[in-house]
């Protein structure tokens, strides 16, 4: 135990001190040097240290905002589980994109990958649900010459349908070339779905012969097939109508398309090439000069309107942001009463060593305050609730400390023996006590729901914690303070008598 | 220079007066245990499935009309009226089509509202909770017995001994969660308080609850046991309440600093989480008392039954 009381271990200690503080406090300083105010959101803040963001992680139950958890159902055969999952996610990915929300969070799970979780901060479910629920049609048009079209991707020509669409897509993913260069985009159709691109593209060449590659022929329309997101009829009845056109051809908009009414027009295009040859293997490569953030953006394009599978809700979690708000104020009222009835208690039964393991207490939260910032830890309410437990637990090993030293302070040994012996003789009932709640919290840490998990880490981490703080932080202030002589009195130390060596 | 002196430890006969410390706990378990044959429990949506919005009205209706309005809706709502002015309404599992039809029809019927909060669990994810629950109990059984047992496997009196410390830890254990499901309970289906209400988080209040109880009873054994080797001359009673009245300090100190923090959370934190507050805070108080009256007693009663040593 005497390792504990040497001077690398202190000099440990008063790092970690000064790096909580610091990590706990640096939001602060801040405000106050700028003159800002200490709340509510203030420019350059988060402090950002080359990209590594400080800040207390808010669960949607204290920031506001929704929860769904989605299954999936009806899963293609013959298709990868997981990567019909993944391309799901990107595309719900995408509708969310256009809710603005931050930092969204939409993972996928289930043993079956047949379950994604989505989380949006800020929003309700019904804006959520409309946004990922919105299902998207994909057709392909070929081009045919109208003399009155002025605008559009290609004016004096107007799209016609051509019986291509997203149930005729299996998949489409952006890949790299062979040039190990440039990025493509790469189309698989189904069976039937091969055979109409074929008939498709023949025609196209018949169209349109010669090389594509000179301009002549790369500016004849009728060699490009274009591809649409939601295109109607009704949009190819107003093709003469050039702000109808443009509003159309702008780049396919899923906000817009998830909230419009019957007088908006909204972006509905995802891209236009030309036909290099016939294509008849059921795979197409779409290329042109895209970037890997382009390529991956027109596919889930495509993938958003051929999405194999049908979204299920198995739970809704909404939580409006005054109501989180008001969480917030309420635990941290809750989390300072707590703290201050703890520290009060202790420095009246225990007196000095009571004062001693306040200031330990106090080191201990701005750790752990520090460890959530950094690892981070998404705090919720359950969470918090751990953490404040965690408190109430911390001050348990000092405890048996505290009545272990009185113990051998009575048995007549000097005090810096019986600090000694109090520390080593009270470690395995502290051991075995954080033990059984450190189980409790692993269990419930891999077998609970989300909330449970929240509670069992933020509980589990107070617990080592505290362990830390009592055997390091306690043992050496206790250890500095008792040389001094004038504190050693008996009334100050809470016990009858003392030896006087 | 003093010489070495024993502890002075105040003397109360807690083993003597057992009989009035089991009196107490089945005062209070026995109509628990009633409680929950008949009445079972008040399942709150975790468990049950359902949905639950949180609302509050610019027009301030009563809780007829809101009554009323929910049942014209016939969705089969129900309606709680929360402490500051708001209702919980809850129906059964609704599609999200069918969610924004029954806040646009409150809307209707009684003026602008805000749902502060809205919860939905499908069967699906009830079904799973329910799976969670069983788990985490089962596993942290298996767990305490382990603890249990590799703790008392030494004692003086061969694995007949250890038997009887680990029994009458395990009974202690078991009044603990008798009690705590028991009061919730009466709560939940005879005081018909929401706070009753048995969710995800009242099983991890009851685990973290015996988490917690578990160690305080091998503390008090562990001493028990430590006396037994070192003083021959005492009766076992006799060792077992100086043992007690050792630990007694350093078990209800404890105790009463968790105690406080988690009356603060009772006090000063949000309605969402004052169940599970509660719940933990009966459950500390109730593990403590029956680490040091009633899982001791126990064990004299039953080294009388089959005296050993």
């Amino acid at each position: 135990m005497q390792f504990v009381l040497s001077w690398p271990v202190r000099l440990f200690v008063v790092a970690v001190l000064a790096f909580s503080l610091f990590v706990d406090g640096a939001g602060y300083i801040y405000r106050i040097a700028n003159h800002y105010s200490l709340s509510g959101n203030v420019p350059g803040l988060p402090p950002n240290f080359g990209g590594w963001q400080l800040y207390i992680h808010k669960g949607l139950d204290l920031a506001g905002g929704t929860h769904i958890d989605y299954q999936l159902t009806n899963f293609p055969p013959g298709q990868s589980r997981a990567d019909v999952q993944q391309r799901t996610i990107q595309v719900i990915n995408k509708r969310v994109n256009a809710l603005n929300v931050s930092e969204p969070e939409i993972r996928g799970g289930g043993a079956n990958n047949d379950r994604i979780t989505v989380d949006l901060a800020g929003v309700t479910a019904d804006q959520a649900q409309k946004a990922i629920g919105a299902v998207s049609k994909l057709v392909y048009t070929k081009w045919v010459p109208d003399s009155n079209v002025t605008n559009g991707p290609e004016p004096g020509y107007k799209p016609a349908l051509v019986g291509l669409e997203g149930s005729d897509i299996t998949s489409a993913t952006a890949s790299i070339d062979q040039t190990g260069v440039s990025w493509v985009v790469n189309v698989n159709f189904t069976s039937a779905g091969g055979t109409t691109f074929a008939n498709l593209t023949r025609d196209n060449v018949a169209a349109c012969p010669g090389d594509p590659n000179t301009v002549a022929t790369a500016n004849c329309p009728q060699r490009h097939l274009a591809i649409w997101l939601d295109l109607t009829q009704k949009d190819i009845d107003n093709w003469e109508n050039a702000a109808y056109v443009s509003a159309v051809s702008s780049t396919y908009n899923p906000g817009c398309l998830a909230a419009q009414t019957a007088s908006t027009v909204c972006g509905k295009f995802l891209t236009d090439p030309i036909t290099l040859q016939e294509i008849d293997g059921g795979q197409a490569t779409i290329s042109g000069s895209f970037t890997q953030a382009s390529a991956t953006d027109l596919a889930t394009g495509i993938n958003s309107g051929s999405l194999p599978v049908d979204l299920v809700v198995l739970d809704v979690t909404q939580v409006s942001s005054t109501l989180g708000a008001q969480s917030v104020k309420l635990s941290l009222a809750a989390g300072l009463l707590g703290l201050s009835i703890v520290v009060l208690f202790m420095i009246i039964y225990y007196r000095v060593p009571g004062l001693l393991a306040s200031i330990a207490l106090l080191f201990y939260a701005a750790a752990v305050l520090a460890v959530f910032k950094v690892v981070p830890v998404t705090l919720t309410l359950a969470g918090i609730t751990g953490f404040i437990l965690s408190v109430g637990m911390a001050v348990d090993a000092n405890v048996l400390i505290f009545e272990r030293f009185k113990e051998e302070v009575r048995a007549g040994r000097t005090i810096a023996a019986a600090v000694d012996a109090a520390v080593r003789r009270a470690w395995p009932a502290i051991r075995d006590s954080n033990t059984s709640t450190f189980m409790t919290c692993v269990i419930l840490g891999f077998v609970g729901p989300s909330q449970v998990k929240g509670f069992a880490i933020t509980l589990g981490i107070g617990v080592v914690a505290s362990l830390i703080s009592s055997i390091v932080v306690t043992h050496n202030l206790l250890a500095i303070v008792m040389i001094n002589s004038s504190l050693r009195r008996p009334s100050l130390l809470g016990v009858d008598r003392t030896r006087s060596v | 220079m003093e010489g070495v002196r024993e502890p002075r430890v105040r003397k109360l006969n807690i083993i003597g007066q057992r009989n009035i410390f089991f009196a107490i706990s089945l005062l209070i378990i026995i109509p628990g245990i009633v409680s929950m044959a008949t009445r079972g429990f008040l399942l709150g949506i975790d468990f049950a499935g359902g949905t639950e919005f949180t609302v509050s009205f610019a027009q301030n209706p009563s809780l007829t009309q809101v009554s009323n309005a929910v049942a014209a809706e016939n969705d089969n709502g129900s309606v709680i009226q929360t402490g500051n002015g708001g209702y919980i309404l809850r129906y059964p599992p609704l599609t999200p089509a069918l969610q924004k039809q029954v806040e646009d029809d409150l809307q209707t019927r009684l003026g602008t509202a805000n749902f502060s909060q809205v919860l939905e669990v499908g069967g699906t994810i009830a079904g799973e909770t329910i799976e969670f629950a069983l788990l985490a109990v089962v596993l942290a059984a298996a767990a305490i017995l382990f603890l249990l047992a590799i703790r008392f496997r030494n004692v003086p009196g061969g694995w007949r001994a250890g038997f009887q410390f680990g029994g009458s830890a395990l009974f202690a254990l078991l009044h603990d969660v008798f009690l705590l499901t028991g009061v919730f309970s009466i709560i939940g289906k005879v005081l018909n308080l929401r706070i009753g209400e048995i969710d995800s988080l009242f099983v991890t209040a009851v685990l973290t609850v015996v988490g917690f109880s578990v160690h305080d009873t091998i503390v008090v054994f562990d001493r028990i046991r430590e006396n037994l080797r070192v003083s021959q001359r005492l009766s076992f009673e006799q060792v077992v309440n100086l043992s007690i009245m050792q630990t007694a300090a350093r078990s209800i100190i404890t105790s009463f600093t968790v105690v406080l923090v988690l009356a603060a959370i009772l006090i000063a934190g949000g309605t969402t989480l004052k169940g599970f507050a509660l719940a933990l805070l009966i459950g500390i108080v109730s593990g403590t008392y029956s680490s040091i009256f009633n899982a001791s007693p126990l064990l004299v009663v039953w080294r009388r039954l089959q005296p050993l040593r």
